[in-house]
């Protein structure tokens, strides 16, 4: 592997205006299908990266592709929050009252509170 | 902590370099192995290099070419970059000061110290206090030599995988273990109750995707945060764990290093510049910060040398114009946001008041104009370090010594100046 290419290409500024359409295709792929490893994060990049190109631009060849990739992302995204929000309030709200199950979940304990 | 020689590691990948790129089209260059470097040269160390870096035949064939517009737009140019690198700096200076200011365990000393800086120092005796703090710097110094030139000879005797595999696990520790660390600091001092799967799913995300950023592709934005992340990471390691004195004493030794080492032609990293632009390749751009690119500067240079690129073929033409685009700018390293971060943030830390620590952010900021000027006027690589050190060390020591008990008796006697 050259690894001077790879540099080169990791370095190449992420401006998607100077890719070719195949390449933003592929890496809307790659974020889109990586976001599966637990990572909502890389969904949420996905999503607000090539919101402007899969919807603001005009019409080329692979954006109905893209557009697919970006509104399943933002699903996954929209499902992990949920899924997040639901379990930090049950936490939150119950941790006291779980004893010692509480504790053992936690991270790090407050003071000063029962 | 005893930190693993991997951390020494990533600082020493981190001791930045700024590198410009430099505006020329390849196409300009009658040798055809010098022309990619001129846009791809990046540097890991220190130096900082010209915006406007160009190889000597093309600077006289350029001046064949209007030579005022091409000033103006130098200059020009010049000023913005300024500018742009003012934002990065300032953020990390920020983060690494807020930080400073509201989580007291990046202040506590604790008894552990980096294997680097063995010598313990004593508050009660000044002289051997003294000593200490030189013979800590002398290890550190010695330690960050051993790594600079074995990393020079690794470039050298290309041993790609060997370097390539030391950054990403330097950038996995400080994606996942140091930001582990400032997030559990944090939440204990906001008093916040975290649970183990939260906290798995978010340093997991961060660090992915942080290493998606900076080791392949990404939004530059993103990348260019996730730099500033964790050069404040690193810097707050440092402010923790190196004894009061020696940290100052370390600060300007490093300064002087960089600048030997850049500067003195068998310097180490003038080497691996040298080394890079032969081969014409860039240097592990993951630990470089870059600045977007501009456009509009790059379309009118374009104008001013295209009747040059007729002589020259169409693919090379094309790959001219873009890498141009994305090339042109001020590239500045990892070591020196560290370092001007470390600066502040000691002074914030140990200086008890804000005079000091808006002097010294003052001083630094002045310092890398002067840098920055001076690249424009050189055209070569530069370190970054010495001037805005001094400045910072020179303006903290004054203002600690001399204009803190000066404002506090003006206070204190309700005298307004």
């Amino acid at each position: 592997m050259d690894l001077s290419r790879v540099f080169f290409t990791g370095n190449s500024t992420m401006n998607l205006e100077r890719m070719p359409n195949e390449e933003k295709l592929s890496l809307c792929r790659r974020y889109y299908l990586g976001g599966f490893a637990f990572l909502p994060f890389l969904w949420l990049v996905n999503v607000l990266w090539f919101f402007k190109e899969a919807f603001l631009k005009p019409a080329y060849t692979e954006q109905p592709q893209i557009k697919s990739y970006i509104k399943k992302s933002a699903l996954g995204l929209i499902l992990w929050v949920a899924v997040l929000t639901t379990w930090i309030t049950i936490f939150q709200h119950f941790r006291a009252r779980w004893g010692e199950v509480g504790d053992y979940l936690s991270f790090t304990i407050p003071l000063g509170t029962a | 902590m005893n930190t693993s020689d991997s951390e020494e590691d990533s600082y020493n990948e981190r001791s930045a370099l700024v590198q410009s790129e430099s505006p020329t089209i390849p196409s300009y260059n009658q040798d055809h192995d010098m022309s990619l470097p001129q846009e791809t040269d990046s540097k890991r160390r220190r130096p900082v290099s010209s915006g406007l870096d160009e190889p000597g035949p093309v600077e006289r064939e350029r001046a064949s070419t209007p030579d005022g517009e091409e000033e103006e737009l130098t200059l020009k140019y010049g000023a913005k970059h300024v500018i742009m690198l003012f934002i990065p700096v300032t953020l990390c200076m920020v983060v690494v000061v807020a930080t400073i200011k509201s989580v007291s365990f990046y202040t506590e000393k604790s008894s552990q110290r980096l294997i680097y800086t063995p010598f313990e120092e004593d508050p009660n005796s000044v002289g051997q206090r003294l000593l200490n703090s030189f013979l800590n710097t002398i290890v550190m110094i010695s330690v960050i030599v051993v790594m600079t030139i074995i990393l020079v000879v690794l470039y050298k005797y290309r041993c790609y995988k060997f370097i390539h595999g030391w950054l990403i696990l330097s950038s996995l520790m400080l994606l996942f273990w140091f930001s582990f660390m400032y997030l559990g600091e944090v939440f204990k001092t906001y008093n916040v109750a975290m649970d183990y799967p939260t906290l798995v799913m978010i340093i997991w995300n961060f660090g992915v995707v942080g290493m998606i950023c900076i080791h392949w592709k990404g939004p530059l934005r993103l990348q260019q945060a996730y730099l500033i992340v964790i050069s404040a990471l690193m810097a707050l390691i440092f402010i923790k764990y190196l004894p009061e004195w020696s940290a100052w004493v370390i600060l300007g030794a490093i300064s002087i290093y960089d600048l030997i080492a850049v500067l003195c032609p068998k310097g180490p990293l003038r080497m691996l510049v040298e080394t890079a632009q032969e081969r014409n390749e860039p240097i592990f751009p993951a630990l470089i910060y870059s600045l977007p690119c501009n456009l509009d500067i790059a379309r009118a240079q374009e104008g001013v040398e295209s009747e040059d690129d007729a002589a020259q073929g169409g693919r090379r033409r094309y790959s001219a114009e873009e890498d141009l685009e994305e090339d042109r700018g001020v590239k500045l390293g990892l070591g020196d946001f560290i370092f001007y971060s470390v600066l502040v943030g000691k002074a914030a830390a140990t200086g008890g008041d804000w005079n000091t620590t808006l002097a010294c952010f003052v001083a630094i900021l002045i310092g890398l104009c002067l840098t920055l000027l001076l690249l424009a006027i050189f055209k070569k690589a530069l370190p970054a370090l010495p001037i805005s050190i001094t400045f910072g060390l020179v303006f903290y020591f004054s203002t600690d010594n001399l204009v803190r008990p000066f404002m506090d008796s003006l206070a204190a006697h309700q005298y307004y100046i």
